[in-house]
Formats: structure tokens, sequence, C-alpha cells
């Protein structure tokens, strides 16, 4: 037993000597929210941006579902490693966050926050979450105001609108989903005549919007919040023939998606610019670090809306998730 | 012969430990490959991160020990959470001070947790309802209770100790300079509190005395050796004048006590009560303790064995990180490990399960 | 033993009352599933039609599979956790397969074939696995599924990297939208081929009779449920649920048999799997949320199957299933929000093994 233990110990002597001098390249962590299209595009953009600015980026593990419960340990296990220079990171609770972001700021290394935010989100007057350096991220609620917006255009302000949701406790979805709703105040002919959450279960999406169908049939409009919750629902109107007819609004331009824009059974889908605030957080972080420059602390980079009628234009490729 | 029956012995003996020498070498690994991993602050990492499943595992220990199952506990978290939260909040807006309005949400969250347990307990036992079926419908049930009750929006706006509580550690040691207890020191500059150490997390160490408590129980109390009679054999365990139904009852009610006090550590670590808090953890708890050497037919298992089951998938996930590696080699891993464990178990059964 | 009748055929009891009870005892699942359509058709705005019926079924399609499958397996007195995610990582191999070779230029035909089959077989192999684990290596099936739950779930997320698997061949949506027949007003009756509609009231009164996907699951459970009711090989299944050992003394083949049955459950799963390609028109795997494995088991065992072995019909699960499925849309359509549907759902399942348990010898008696 002793043998071992002193094994053990020589062991550890050894790795604290080997892992001491390294090479000086910035080193910046990305912590994503959850495993989806939306952060694997970010992570892309931001690994771009990297290899261009010669900065090395770690990823932590994609939490497998939403929620402080899933990421704060592996954020810490991230910056346990102790040889980061800069994070940033998509807080999944507006609240659980501010602790754990602030003792990892305290230990030296700057946060940005991105797509979401902690606290309000204003971090330009002095609170106690104030310390992030910038936030850079999608306004969720105006979001969802648009869609409303551009459906009502659509739809010339009169029609049913049917709301496919995918998990409540996610303040990105939540949030699009309250935007969505003061959007609509706006139009008093236009109706939300119903919610529903998927869980990101694609067919418990279709057969809750074919369900939704059945009980209004004449129904206008369909918004699906997320890939999986839009996919759902142009599966279920395309089963019942509908088409066209029932206008499907969705949120994330993915390939699958933009295809299904091009083949009419999607009518508008909201882009974000995962890729653009990944290598947006990467070249601020170089800048900060090297030039000590002020880097604006709050920028929504917004949305690019496609329909029919501008996906095929050139500059609006650069919108499409990749 | 004697020295042959002696390796023999130590043999046997190192094969009945083998997750300590699993954990053991996992670590080892770990440090060796990993940047930091064999730090103070990493390894109270896999603790604090490891708290819910800990919580579980303790729990179902005590179940699977009598040949159950408690699928109801990781939606038993979340109610937990909610309430506790909900109440909080509650009582301080209506002018409570923290202190009460915190104390209460802690023991009206622990109180609702005994529910589930009781429920599942009765149908259990007195009406004879499988456990797997009983605990499912209850894991729905619980589930739906907590969406309506925070009203599909995570609860914020606590009252500010809860942050302080939850993200407290014991000790704290600046090198030279200043040695706390339970607080921070004051007026610390910025380079001090990088250089700040702090000691042993206080959910940590709530998680630990309930888990050493509940140890105490099943290794050396008669409410323990009652637990074990059950699960080797009901008839015996009659016969020998156990009071099975209220053995039982009393056996889920344990489960869903650690459940809703998961549910409060959940409250105090990320300030927040939300409905899905443990639900994913369910079965990483049952993974745990098997791998900590119970058997699903009942009748074994410690907690000990489970503490280590949970620390070797908590020390994987972190570790795992650590060396950045990507998200589904983890689910793979601990499916392997999961049943390599019990397969060691399966190929000396006479050796493993031979009382000392 | 218990013989492998679907309990619906009456019994001689000595008297009527008790033979009431029993009827009621062993059928409550349909009954209840009656009961509950009568309600809804009342209290729910369209709830009753055809075309409502299609969409449950329809929205319970991998359900059905799932849980069949894993019907014989908890009759033989086991249980298997791995079949949610093996339709998962099915669901996202064959749908790769299919985009590759579509894109590589192979035909349609040709690319739809070979991913529906590879698809298929690359599912049998986790149920390999499992039944020899749990057959020769005496593993609990609990443990070896639940591994294999971790393995799976791995691997599809290794293959789809949480990207939905899209382009496919375009006939994978065709045969997946696909109604055995037809019928309009305007264009009068036509088999497979959809008649082409333009206005709205025109397409909502149109008439679709059976998806194909349907006419599918119900003949493979047909054939199984065959296999279970009235060949040997069900009979060993339910003998081995009733008694191991007894099992081994008449002859059966118990590890062979046992490998057999996962394999089955994970053929099912696959099955699942394929056809949410079609279904989908795409490869899909979700994580945890989805829990298909417990809502699986769950009907099996409101279809009257014991988790104890040796008791459960096909029919039965179809009935706990649709039982599931018709829940979940009537309380929707008459506006119960999503949460409401989950405790209900608890509740009936608990009542159903209440029920088990009040009317054991009513229930259970051949």
């Amino acid at each position: 037993m002793k043998k071992i233990i002193i094994i053990l110990l020589s062991l550890f002597l050894l790795m604290s000597f080997a892992f001491s001098a390294n090479a000086k390249s910035l080193k910046f962590a990305f912590m994503p929210g959850i495993a989806d299209p939306f952060y694997f595009t970010m992570e892309k953009g931001a690994k771009a941006k990297a290899k261009e600015l010669g900065v090395q980026l770690i990823v932590g593990e994609f939490p497998k579902a939403w929620g402080p419960e899933y990421q704060v340990p592996i954020l810490k296990a991230l910056v346990a490693r102790g040889d980061i220079d800069l994070l940033f990171t998509a807080p999944t609770s507006t609240e659980a966050l501010i602790p754990v972001l602030k003792e990892i700021h305290d230990s030296g290394i700057p946060v940005i926050t991105v797509d979401t935010y902690i606290g309000d989100g204003d971090y330009s007057k002095p609170s106690k979450y104030s310390f992030p350096l910038s936030y850079i991220g999608t306004d969720n609620f105006l979001g969802g105001q648009t869609v409303a917006g551009a459906l009502a255009i659509m739809l010339k302000g009169k029609g049913k609108v049917f709301l496919e949701n995918t998990n409540p406790d996610t303040s990105s979805v939540i949030n699009r989903e309250k935007g969505f709703r003061a959007g609509l105040k706006i139009f008093p002919d236009m109706e939300l005549v119903g919610v529903e959450y998927c869980l990101d279960v694609q067919e418990t999406a279709a057969a809750q919007v074919s369900a939704a169908l059945q009980k209004h049939p004449d129904l206008a409009a369909v918004f699906g919040v997320n890939v999986f919750s839009a996919q759902g629902a142009y599966q279920a109107v395309a089963r019942s023939g509908l088409q066209g007819a029932v206008k499907i609004a969705t949120w994330d331009a993915t390939q699958t998606l933009i295809q299904a824009l091009k083949k009419g059974e999607v009518d508008l889908i909201l882009a974000q610019m995962p890729a653009e605030m990944g290598a947006l957080c990467v070249e601020w972080g170089v800048k900060y670090l090297k030039e000590g420059a002020k880097i604006p602390r709050k920028v929504i980079p917004g949305f690019f809306i496609f329909t029919k009628d501008n996906v095929n234009d050139p500059e609006a490729q650069q919108y499409i998730y990749k | 012969m004697i020295g042959n029956q002696k390796a023999r012995h130590i043999f046997l003996s190192l094969i009945r430990r083998w997750i300590f020498f699993f954990f053991a070498a996992e670590i080892v690994f770990f440090s060796i490959t990993g940047t930091n991993y064999f730090s103070l602050k990493n390894l109270q990492n896999i603790l604090l991160a490891s708290t819910t499943v800990l919580l579980l595992a303790t729990g179902e220990t005590f179940v699977i020990i009598t040949g159950g199952i408690d699928l109801s506990v990781g939606f038993v978290v979340g109610l937990s959470s909610v309430v506790c939260a909900k109440v909080m909040v509650d009582l301080e807006a209506a002018g409570l001070s923290q202190t009460l309005s915190i104390s209460s949400g802690i023991i009206a969250a622990l109180i609702l947790g005994l529910l589930p347990g009781l429920v599942n307990g009765l149908l259990v036992a007195n009406f004879r309802v499988p456990p797997f079926v009983a605990t499912f419908g209850m894991y729905g049930i619980a589930y739906g209770s907590a969406e309506i009750i925070c009203n599909n929006v995570p609860v914020h706006n606590l009252p500010t100790s809860v942050a302080s509580m939850g993200h407290g550690y014991l000790f704290y040691w600046l090198p030279g300079k200043a040695f706390t207890f339970l607080s921070k020191p004051e007026n610390l500059t910025r380079m001090e509190l990088k250089d700040l150490i702090s000691i042993i997390p206080n959910v940590t160490m709530i998680t630990f005395l309930a888990i050493g408590v509940f140890a105490f129980i099943l290794a050396k109390t008669k409410f323990g050796q009652h637990t074990y009679a059950i699960g080797g054999c009901t008839t015996a365990a009659e016969r020998a004048g156990v009071n099975v139904k209220n053995h039982l009852i009393k056996v889920y009610m344990i489960s869903s006590f650690f459940a809703s006090l998961a549910g409060v550590m959940y409250v105090l670590r990320f300030i927040t009560g939300r409905a899905p808090a443990g639900s994913a953890r369910l079965l990483d708890a049952v993974v745990a303790v098997v791998i900590g050497g119970a058997s699903l037919y009942g009748g074994t298992g410690t907690i000990l064995g489970t503490v280590i089951g949970a620390l070797i998938i908590g020390a994987l996930e972190i570790g795992l990180v650590n060396l950045a590696i990507p998200t589904y080699n983890l689910h793979i891993a601990v499916g392997c490990i999961l049943i390599l464990a019990v397969l060691v178990d399966q190929f000396s059964p006479e050796l493993v399960h031979r009382e000392d | 033993m218990n013989a492998p009748d679907p309990s619906i055929s009456l019994n001689l009891n000595p008297s009527r009352q008790s033979k009431v009870f029993g009827f009621v005892g062993r059928n409550w699942a349909l009954l209840f599933l009656l009961f509950m359509m009568i309600i809804f058709s009342f209290l729910g705005k369209n709830f009753f039609g055809l075309k409502n019926f299609t969409i449950i079924v329809l929205g319970v399609t991998s359900l059905l599979l799932l849980a069949s499958g894993e019907t014989f397996v908890i009759i033989s007195g086991g249980i298997d956790l791995s079949i949610g995610f093996i339709m998962g990582f099915v669901c996202v191999s064959s749908a790769i397969i299919m985009r590759d070779l579509h894109a590589a230029g192979y035909s349609q035909t040709v690319s739809i074939m070979a991913g529906s089959f590879i698809g298929l077989l690359l599912g049998l192999i986790p149920g390999l696995i499992n039944g020899v684990l749990i057959a020769k290596l005496r593993v609990p099936p609990f443990i070896a599924t639940l591994g294999m739950w971790g393995i799976a779930n791995g691997l599809a997320w290794r293959l789809c990297e949480g990207f939905p698997i899209a382009f496919l061949p375009p006939r994978v949506r065709e045969l997946g939208m696909a109604y055995i027949a037809y019928f309009s007003t305007k264009k009068g009756f036509s088999l497979f081929q959809k008649p082409v509609l333009t206005e709205r009231s025109d397409i909502l009164s149109l008439v679709k009779i059976i998806p194909l996907p349907v006419l599918l699951i119900t003949i493979i459970l047909l054939i199984f449920a065959f296999i279970l009711s009235r060949t040997k090989f069900g009979q060993h299944t339910y003998s081995i649920g009733g008694s191991v050992d007894a099992s081994i003394r008449a002859g059966i083949n118990v590890p062979m048999h046992l490998i057999k049955v996962y394999v089955i459950s994970s053929f099912f799963a696959s099955c699942a799997g394929v056809l949410l390609v079609f279904k989908l028109d795409m490869g899909v795997h979700t994580q945890y949320t989805s829990s298909y494995e417990l809502f699986a088991i769950a009907a099996v065992v409101i279809g009257g199957a014991s988790l104890m072995g040796g008791q459960g019909s096909i029919l039965g699960t179809v009935i706990g299933v649709l039982l599931i499925g018709t829940l979940n849309n009537g309380l929707m359509m008459m506006g119960l929000p999503i949460f409401y549907r989950y405790i209900a759902v608890g509740c009936i399942l608990i009542i159903a093994v209440l029920i088990d348990q009040f009317f054991p010898e009513l229930v259970h008696r051949e």
C-alpha cells in the first residue's frame, strides 16, 4: 500500500513540473448553452476566427439539456484548468450564473456573455452583475415581436395563430414566446389560439400541430420557436395538404429549414447570426487583452428575415447557418 | 500452500474493492493527461458537480437494497426546488425577514418532499403495485405539478443571502494573511481574491453530512438490517417479525427525502427553482448505485459503494471536459463502465458477495 | 401456466356478477379507452372523426412499435431500456446512408432500400449484445440495457451532432406521407394517388384513408401478435416469464430464447427508427427529453402485462399505447395544458395497476 502511495505522489509531482511551462499563446474558452445547431454554428464561427488570429479555443462540453445544473459543473471544470485567458459563454440562467461568473471574473478571467445574459443584460451601469466585458446577444423578445409583425403583414393582419414551443424553463424560447404575444397584441384581429411544448421531440411537435390543425381548421399560421418544433410543424401542415395556406414562421436558418423555405413549406425564417457572434467574441477578446481596447458593453447583431422572395439573394447567403 | 492462499486472499479483496482502484486509476489518468485536474479547486468541483447524483443515489440505494426502484426522484428534485424557491420568494415579498423566509422555504420543501415517497410507499407496500410502475406514475405527476406551480418559468428573485449560502465555503484561507470561517475575509483587492483559497463548499458539507447519517443508519442500526433482510427475502423478513409494509413505506420516504434535499441544494447552488432540475440525473443515480455494487435483485449494496460510484461518474464528466473531449464519449464510456461493473460482479459472485 | 390468449374473450365464470366484474377487470383499458373517446367526442371540438383518429394513430406510431417489442421482453420477465435510443441511432444512421448514397448519384430506390436495410440490420446489433449479456453473462436486464442506453445515445449523437439529417431522396417524403386511398367530393376515389386540389375547403374535406406507415405497422404487429399468441416461440416466451426453472426443465433453451427476445425488441426499435425517417423526412435523435422507453413500458403495463413476467399481449399493448395517445390528444382538444396531461397519464398508469391488484383472480384467471 505504502509503495503505491509513494508512486502516486511522485507521479503527481512529475506532472506538476511537466505542465508548468508552455509557450504563451492566448487561450479562450467557449461554454455553450445546450447542444443544438445554433451553438454548433457559433462554435464554428468562433473557431474560424480563432484560427485566423492565432488564438487557441477550448470548447466546453455541450450540455445535454438547458439549465444551470448542466452548465455550471462544465463551466467550473473548464476554468479550473487554470490556463484560460478569456471566457465567453451563453448563461443558461439570468440569476444562477451571476455568482459563478463573478467568481471566474474575480479569479482574473474576463467574461463575455453571448446570446444570453445575466441580470437584465445591461452592464453599462454598476450593479452586482455588471462585471462582464460585453453582452453580444440576441434579443429574443424583440425577435418574437418581429416574427409576429412579419406574420401579421403576411396574413394582412388577420387570422388565428398557433405557437409550437420546445421547453418551458428555457429563457430564450420563453422570451420568444413573450415577444410573439406582445407583437400580436398590436393586431386586434390576430388571435393566438394555443401554445404547446414538444420538449424538442420533433415527432411530438408534429402530433401537436396536427391536433391543433384539427381543432382549428381555419388556422392561418404556426410559429415554431426552434428547429425541431418548426420542422414538426411544417411536416404536420404538409401532411394535411395545406402548405402555403397555413403559414409557418420559424427561428434559426439551418440549411434544412432554408431548403424547406425554398420548397414553400416554410414561409418566414428569422436568422440570428451565431457565427458572427462567435467570431466577434474572439476578435474583441483579442483586442481587449492585447491592446487594452475598450469594447462596447452591449451589442445586438440583429436579425435577418428570410422569405421566399429574398432566399436566393447573394447577400442573404451569409446568414444561413453552416 | 499458505502463501498461495494469502495471495488468493489479497486477490479476492482487491477484486471486491475494484471500484476503489478504478476510481483511483481514473483520477491518476486524468491528472496525468489533463490540465490542472489534480487541484484542490477541481476536486471540489467534482464533489459539487456530483451533488445531485450523490444525494439521489444515496436514497436510491435504500430502495434498491429492498429490491425496488424509484424513478420519481428525478422530478421530485424539480418539484422540491420549485416549492422551496417559490415559498422563499413569496414570504420575502410578504415582508418576512430573509432568514425566516429561507428557512421556511427549506422546511416546506423537505416536508412536501416526503409526500411523493409516502404515496409511492403506500402503493408499493399496501397495494402491491410494482415499484417501477408506481414511481413512474409519480414521475409524471411530480413533473406536471412542478411545472404548474412555477407556471413554466424558473422561479427568480430569491432572497439575496441564498447565494452567499449556496456559494459559500466552510473555510477561506489567504496564505499568510487571513483564515476565516464561513465568510470571506473582508476588503480584499482583486489580486488577493485571485489567491484566496476556499475550502469545502457548504453544499458539499451538508450533502456528506446527510449521507453520513444515513450510511450509519444503513450499516449499523436495526433499520438497516431490516432493509437488507427485506431485499434478501421478503417472506423470511416477515417471519422474522419485520413489519415489511411499514418498513417499505419508510424506505420510499427516505428516497423521496433525499430527492427533495437535492432540490433544496439545487436552490442554494443555482438560486432558482426549475421543474426539470434533476430529471436527466435520474438514471445516472441508478447507474451510480449499481456501479457501487448493489444488485437490482435486492439485498446487497452499501452507501460507500454508491458514493464511489457517483464520484466515478462525476470525475469522468469533469475529466472529459478538462481534456476537451466531445460529450458523446461520456455516454458511451458510462454505459461501458456500467456493464463492466456488473460483469466483474458476475464473474466472481462468490468472491464478491461473500461476507467478510 | 398462462396461455398466450389475448384477454378479450369472456370466460365462463360461475355467477353472472363475477362474470361482469371479470370482464371489466380484464378489459378495463379497452373500456376506459372507449369511455374516453365518448367523453372527448362530446367535450372536445372536432375530436370525433376519421381525420382525428388518423392523427392520434400517426402520433404514436413510434410508441406502438417500441411498446410491442417491449411486450416480448416484459413477458419474458425482463426489461429493455435501450429501445428509445436504439430508435434514434437507427433513424440517424439510416438517414445518413440514404442522404450520402443519393448525393453520390445512386438512384432514389437504391439509396432508400440500402438505407432502410442497413438501418434495420444495424439495429439488431444492440439487441444481440443485450441478449448475450443478459442470457449468457447473467447481467440483469435493467443494467445491460441501461448500459446500451448510454452507448446508443452516444453513438447516435456522435453521428448527427445535434443536427437533423436532411436532404434525403424526395421519394422518402412521398412514401412517408402517402395514404392508401383518397376520396374527394370533386375528384372521386383514388388509390395511392393524391388528387390535386387547390381550394382550402376542398383540401380540408379530402378524406384520406389509412396512412402507409400505419398499414406497415399493422402488418408487422399482426405477424408478431401471431407469433406471440399462436406459435411455440410465443408459448416459450410466456413460460420463461412464468418460471425460468420450469422452462429449463421443460427443455427450452432459455439463453437462446432470451437472446432472440432481445433481438426482437431491438428489431422493433429499428423498425421504429427507419419508419421515423420516412415520417419526418429526416433523421433526428432526441436525447433525454423524449423518454420513449419509459412511455413504452408504461403502455405495456397499462395493456395488462406484469413486470414480473408471464403476462401481456400485443393487443393489450396496442390498447395501452392508444390510451396514452387518445388521452393526450383528447385533453389537448379540450384545451387542458400539457402539464396537466402529464399528471393525468401518471394517475392513469397507477390506476391501471391498482385495478389489476383489486381484481387479481378475476383478471388473471384463465
